[in-house]
């Protein structure tokens, strides 16, 4: 019992010194992770809204298709990554395994099918005479997209910050393409399950509960664009 | 002569099999206002939205001036779309401040901030809701939420105004500044405005000219006490239209089914007792309103729906008639006429 509590009371003593090794992990996890969640979303947002808006051949099956990738599980995304980036793959003259740019293709990846799933759902919730109002105010096409997703933006931002707290909580993709280089790709979730094996439960419990602050504060943000009326 | 804004020629829309719209020859003349009337389901928001290029007719062929823009896509037609403007029947507010909802149309317009600013003054002032710049789109009322779609129209000026239905479902203090309004658009801003309404007397007081939509096609002369229901037969052989609470006219008619049927004011005779005679039709009924017309007097009789009834004035002062009197209303089968 003891080694837990004085994991708990060294946590403590690191976070509020603001241990700079800790303090550089928590800046590198949030620096991946925003960046994937920001591509992520352009891309994302993007198709989500094209997917509600536009008829197409192949609806469903695209909409039960990116249903099916929310459950892509981590460890499935790194091992597809892994054999397109290592050096013997088709991408292996760019050097990117075990940098935090395969990192971000991997969370990338993991966040573009929840963001567009959400975007979708949100503007098809969508009243549908927002566009036909902006299109005879004089909007163009472009114009009166841009409005129905500008009315869908409390629902659209949930889809973003969602798909933030997915991939800076994953812990499968960021251990196979970054390899929790100490300094380089070791981020949050790859460190405590280091450290935890090697016994240094202090600094793994620091970065649990930094970590779990995150997550709280994500969560409060979704709660508050969800209590917003779309 | 004045130019024509608007033509259209052979028209047709088709729903499910079903022709909604047919259409063969309307004009419009610049700056003048239109009133289209015509029952539920006949055909007036097809027709606007078809103007407006929201939908696309499946025949014929529309005329903007002399420009053809009939199946144009919506990038094509840009440029008469930002001319043209529609204040749907059931008006919707984008989420945020009356400001921003009226500044839309200027903004996509590229118009300069300072510009936007001193016409969205105007346009509010012109509706009444100097005071309601900040206010949030969802705190307003049904009425108010109208006069703001309306000035957020006013504000792009717009060569052709459209109104659907623009005081159909909300309360008399609007339905005044609503009818007010569109009686300055023609005074001050010249624009042509063309709304569909229901309320035949509303259309003849705020027109220059009423078309008349029955079915989906236009009939010359707007009839008075036009319904719509269902024609039945009874075991008599006898024909009966069956309208809405329930009420039956007695008819004469080869064909069964829905139809519409319209009943000349004129034709209508009123007695405070009922009488033997040979008209089919004779009804209890209270009357609702009064309206001299010169030598004649139109009055509103509620008999379950309101029916106009037409006479003359020497009859009117002779039976000493009242708001709320009861007189019975009495016509032929033959009065009935079928559409």
């Amino acid at each position: 019992m003891d080694f837990i509590i004085e994991g708990i009371h060294k946590a403590f003593q690191l976070i509020f010194t603001l241990d700079s090794e800790i303090f550089n992990i928590v800046l590198l996890s949030l620096r991946v992770s925003l960046t994937a969640v920001i591509l992520a979303s352009l891309l994302g947002v993007y198709l989500g809204f094209l997917m509600a808006v536009k008829d197409y051949w192949g609806k469903r099956f695209s909409v039960a298709l990116v249903n099916t990738l929310l459950a892509l599980p981590t460890v499935v995304i790194g091992l597809i990554v892994y054999s397109l980036i290592s050096r013997r793959g088709p991408l292996g003259i760019f050097e990117l395994l075990y940098t935090p740019s395969a990192m971000i293709i991997g969370q990338f990846i993991l966040a573009v099918p929840i963001i567009i799933a959400l975007t979708h759902s949100a503007v098809q919730g969508i009243d549908k005479r927002v566009r036909n109002t902006a299109l005879t105010l004089g909007a163009t096409e472009a114009q009166s997209a841009w409005m129905v997703i500008k009315e869908a933006r409390y629902a659209v931002l949930a889809a973003v910050i969602t798909g933030f707290g997915r991939v800076i909580a994953e812990v499968g993709a960021a251990m196979m393409l970054g390899g929790n280089i100490k300094g380089s790709t070791r981020v949050m979730t790859t460190a405590i399950a280091l450290e935890s094996t090697k016994g240094e439960f202090g600094f793994a419990i620091a970065l649990g509960i930094i970590l779990l602050f995150v997550a709280f504060s994500i969560n409060i943000l979704l709660h508050y664009f969800q209590s917003k009326r779309v | 002569m004045d130019k024509l804004i608007f033509k259209v020629r052979d028209l047709k829309k088709v729903y499910n099999n079903k022709i909604v719209l047919d259409v063969d020859n309307l004009n419009f003349q610049e700056g003048k206002i239109y009133a289209i009337v015509g029952p539920n389901g006949s055909g007036k928001t097809t027709l606007l939205n078809i103007l407006n290029l929201l939908e696309k007719p499946d025949e014929g062929q529309i005329f903007f001036y002399d420009q053809e823009i009939t199946n144009k896509s919506n990038s094509d037609t840009l440029e008469i779309r930002r001319k043209i403007t529609l204040v749907n029947q059931d008006p919707f507010l984008f989420h945020s401040t009356v400001y921003d909802n009226i500044a839309y149309g200027l903004k996509i317009r590229s118009i300069p901030p300072k510009v936007q600013k001193s016409r969205i003054r105007s346009a509010l002032n012109i509706v009444g809701l100097s005071g309601f710049k900040n206010r949030k789109a969802d705190q307003l009322s049904g009425g108010e939420a109208q006069r703001v779609v309306i000035a957020r129209a006013l504000v792009i000026e717009p060569e052709i105004l459209f109104l659907d239905e623009p005081t159909t479902s909300i309360d008399q203090k609007h339905i005044d500044v609503v009818e007010r309004v569109i009686k300055k658009i023609k005074k001050e801003i010249k624009a042509t405005v063309i709304f569909t309404t229901h309320d035949l007397s509303q259309a003849y007081r705020l027109a220059d000219e009423v078309i008349s939509l029955l079915d989906g096609k236009i009939i010359k002369q707007v009839p008075e006490n036009l319904l719509r229901g269902e024609i039945i037969e009874e075991e008599d052989n006898l024909k009966w239209f069956k309208t809405a609470g329930n009420i039956k006219f007695a008819i004469v008619s080869e064909k069964v089914g829905l139809a519409y049927i319209s009943i000349d004011p004129r034709d209508i005779i009123l007695s405070y007792e009922q009488f033997q005679s040979s008209a089919r039709n004779s009804f209890l009924g209270k009357i609702a309103k009064i309206i001299e017309q010169n030598h004649l007097v139109k009055l509103e009789i509620d008999i379950g729906i309101p029916l106009v009834v037409i006479i003359t004035r020497e009859s009117f002062f002779k039976m000493n008639l009242n708001l709320g009197s009861k007189v019975y209303l009495t016509f032929k089968a033959s009065a009935v006429k079928l559409y």
